[in-house]
């Protein structure tokens, strides 16, 4: 009953007309943010930060955070569209997005990520709003040694999401995983593979990388391969969105995976939708009966990841709000606008701001109701962009690209990682190298690393603190089961693939 | 004939030296060696408006992080000594050189400090279940080794952290974590035993008792936390530990420039209106002269690097 006494008090906070407003004006700015490849989020709400200055911190919250997770609604359509991800969190989204566009179902993979990216964030503002507390309170129960563990598992479980070689995959995890190495070792200071360049300290930017890999390389290959995308006039009308009744039931499970294992890392500190959206259609593929469709066009492929990282966007507040810990760079704005304000986030927000806690909270579900409306009719228009002449089309995202690169940290130096990028991608494309596992060991290796050399300070130096703390001994064990399974699974296929030989194995390959 | 044209016009810009009473002649820009958004780019925002009604002409905010501050130091090290480019950063000035060995500029040579900005006091906090005092910590961690938790190698909490350890004999063992926050939550877990943490960082984690303040790191209390007793009275002396925001212009500047950027900044740190608007963000407002602006670094640049060697810091 006084979750419902809450609900209307936030309400009444999230429909006042200038909070509508600035909500509105978020979800519409994410959503272009995350169209447009290479701006990322958090160039996006540091730019805009000093507007809020003059603003009620609740009202400042709410257009960020209507950025936030604007921009990850939005992020798909480029991926489905011109398989060049909006944001890394949409990067695994282009493996089966992008396959679906090219069959004549864009408008249909369209629609259906904005259905998952609503179930998402609906289930995230769910746990929001019951359990903050609670799980404010098991995350803390997460020290390194667990996080090392569950990094870990990451690793195993996401190895295999792209088809094709496993061996070429396993070595663009482990290039990943080196370029993590760049910069400043986080325990000793010691500066890795900096080649004297000041801007390498912090590492490599990872909107560089993963604009030049995914990006750039997709624009390098399209030349002399096609002039516009031969795609079908009927593909354009709005009929065209309407998923078959095969679609609808193959998405509810992959949404519900997806939706958990979002949330469960949007509680945690330092991941975020990015490893969530990779875990999601590592398990999708893994429970499939049928993976060889992943890569090829299965909705699953794109319905876990989308429902996984809008999730992640929602339950990152959690932290933020009630331990007044940020989980990232873009949490670490919002708690700014919260102490500009001179609010102090912690566990006594919810009982000591109530309007502002309630209020942001129910403007989420404003804001993803304003972003259905807004990005339904949208996806006719988004659709439409296939018309536009590559040679036009491509060198302004170019362009945005650059641009995004360079405001992800203020260097010029980000625009040459870039054209680095684009060229290693290309090269890996040409030799059927995926993108992805590279894009995954480069998320997870550095923060694999950071949490094992803690969790070796810590322990002074024991080992065992992995399996002896029972959190970290569960996560151990599955990744070791995952790693089981994953041999025995593959020897059978070896088995299978002996007696009826099939002929295109590596045609699969690609991004 | 433009490139010959181009340094003509630098040379003649070099031979007339700016006057003071001119100052500023175009737009100043304050380069901010850290992302938008930041505590010390928002200290700089806030503090723009007042120089430009001061001076007449717009102050532009340029944000240029990377290198842990350094990247943006060393632009405005090498930028034309008119008073027209000056930087605002925080104490990473002073301890980066300690663990930094090849940095493209000297500390002490080519930037001319102007005045201290602020600063933001530290306190020693433990987590809930910790000791009471900071003596019991003491006492409590030579029959059991703690840890401490740091915002980062080389950050202002890491070598407040080295200097309580190396002055107070404490049995701890330091353990890095990338930013204040993931810190805040391994006190806050237990993970670790001790933070030199900012009171807004502790932020109500100290009010509702899940974080417990030991001292003050300094000489004298501070008004937020009345309570919590100061490392001096504790018997620490050389632990006046702070984070703070100062700014620093091109080496060759002229001295009356300096004098005068430092005397309208130090208006505006007094404007009561500005008082209002980042005492909430824990900044204490300083008034220094270039001359004690310029020995305060020099101290602590001198201080960080012993520290560094004694403690075996980034070697």
């Amino acid at each position: 009953m006084e979750l419902l006494g809450n609900a209307v008090l936030g309400l009444g906070v999230a429909l006042s007309v200038q909070n509508l407003f600035y909500c509105f004006l978020g979800a519409l700015l994410g959503t272009i943010v995350g169209v447009i490849p290479g701006l990322g989020v958090l160039a996006a709400i540091s730019m805009l930060f000093p507007l809020t200055f003059s603003l009620e911190p609740t009202t400042a919250l709410i257009m960020l955070a209507g950025i936030w997770y604007g921009t990850t609604y939005g992020g798909s359509t480029a991926s489905i569209l011109l398989n060049l991800p909006g944001t890394p969190a949409n990067a695994v989204t282009c493996l089966d997005g992008f396959p679906m566009a090219q069959q004549g179902r864009g408008g249909v993979a369209l629609f259906m990520t904005t259905v998952a990216s609503f179930f998402g964030a609906t289930f995230g503002i769910l746990l929001l709003m019951l359990f903050t507390p609670v799980i404010a309170e098991y995350a803390l129960r997460f020290g390194s040694a667990e996080y090392f563990a569950l990094m870990l598992m990451g690793l195993v479980a996401a190895s295999t999401i792209s088809s094709g070689s496993a061996l070429k995959a396993l070595a663009m995890v482990v290039l990943g995983i080196l370029f993590g190495l760049v910069g400043m070792d986080t325990q000793s200071a010691t500066v890795r593979f900096s080649f004297g360049i000041l801007g390498l300290l912090e590492g490599i930017s990872l909107i560089a990388l993963a604009m030049g890999i995914f990006g750039v390389a997709e624009i390098i290959m399209s030349v002399r391969r096609v002039r516009t995308a031969d795609i079908d006039p009927e593909t354009l009308k709005l009929k065209a969105i309407k998923p078959t009744r095969d679609d609808v039931r193959r998405s509810w499970f992959p949404m519900l995976r997806g939706s958990s294992i979002g949330s469960f890392f949007g509680t945690l500190p330092g991941t975020g939708p990015s490893i969530a959206a990779f875990l999601s259609y590592a398990i999708e593929k893994r429970l499939s009966r049928t993976p060889e469709r992943f890569g090829n066009g299965a909705i699953e492929g794109i319905m876990g990841p989308e429902s996984a990282n809008n999730a992640a966007d929602q339950t990152a507040f959690i932290p933020t709000l009630s331990l007044g810990v940020p989980g990232s760079a873009t949490m670490a704005l919002m708690l700014g606008v919260l102490m500009i304000h001179g609010v102090a986030p912690g566990p006594n927000l919810i009982t000591s701001q109530p309007e502002l806690f309630w209020g942001l909270i129910m403007s989420f579900w404003v804001g993803n109701i304003i972003l259905l409306i807004l990005n339904i009719p949208l996806i006719g228009l988004w659709v439409r962009m296939l018309t536009i002449p590559y040679h036009i089309l491509y060198p302004s995202v170019l362009m945005f690209i650059c641009i995004g690169a360079y405001s992800s940290g203020f260097s010029a130096l980000n625009i040459w990682m870039v054209f680095f990028f684009g060229v290693l991608g290309y090269l890996m494309r040409l030799l059927q190298f995926p993108g992805a596992p590279l894009l995954l060991g480069f998320v997870l290796g550095p923060l694999m690393e950071e949490h094992f050399r803690r969790a070796m300070v810590l322990s002074r130096g024991d080992f065992m603190t992995f399996f002896e703390r029972p959190i970290s001994a569960v996560i151990m064990a599955l990744t070791g089961l995952i790693l089981l399974w994953g041999i025995w699974t593959s020897e059978r296929g070896r088995r299978v693939e002996t007696e009826t030989k099939p002929a295109d194995a590596e045609e699969a390959g690609g991004s | 004939m433009k490139t010959l044209l181009t340094a003509a016009a630098i040379a003649l810009g070099l031979a007339s030296p700016m006057l003071a009473e001119d100052y500023p002649s175009g737009p100043v820009t304050i380069v901010v060696p850290y992302s938008p958004s930041g505590n010390t780019d928002v200290l700089a925002r806030h503090l723009a408006p007042y120089l430009e009604a001061k001076w007449g002409q717009s102050v532009v905010i340029d944000n240029r992080p990377g290198g842990g501050s350094m990247v943006g130091t060393a632009i405005v090290s090498q930028a034309a000594p008119d008073g027209l480019t000056l930087l605002a950063t925080t104490s990473a000035y002073v301890t980066a050189p300690a663990i930094q060995k090849d940095l493209p500029f000297d500390p002490r040579a080519d930037l001319i400090p102007i005045t201290n900005v602020g600063h933001v006091s530290y306190i020693l906090v433990t987590g809930e279940n910790g000791p009471d005092t900071l003596a019991d910590f003491i006492e409590s961690s030579k029959a059991e080794p703690k840890f401490a938790a740091t915002a980062g190698l080389g950050t202002t909490t890491h070598f407040a952290i080295e200097q309580f350890i190396a002055d107070s004999g404490a049995d701890v063992d330091v353990v890095h974590f990338k930013g204040g926050g993931p810190a805040v939550v391994s006190i806050l877990s237990g993970e670790t035993d001790i933070y030199g943490s900012s009171v807004s960082s502790a932020g109500e984690n100290l009010k509702s008792g899940k974080v417990k303040a030991l001292a003050v790191l300094g000489n004298e209390r501070i008004e937020v936390l009345p309570d919590v007793p100061s490392t001096k009275e504790l018997g620490f002396d050389g632990l006046e530990i702070k984070q703070w925001v100062g700014m620093f212009a091109p080496k060759g500047t002229d001295p009356a420039i300096i004098d005068k950027i430092n005397a309208d900044v130090n208006e505006a740190l007094a404007n009561p209106e500005f008082i209002a608007t980042v005492t909430p963000l824990d900044w204490t407002l300083d008034n220094t002269s270039p001359v004690e602006f310029a020995q305060q670094v020099d101290v602590e640049l001198t201080k960080w690097a012993d520290l560094a060697v004694k403690q075996g810091i980034g070697q």
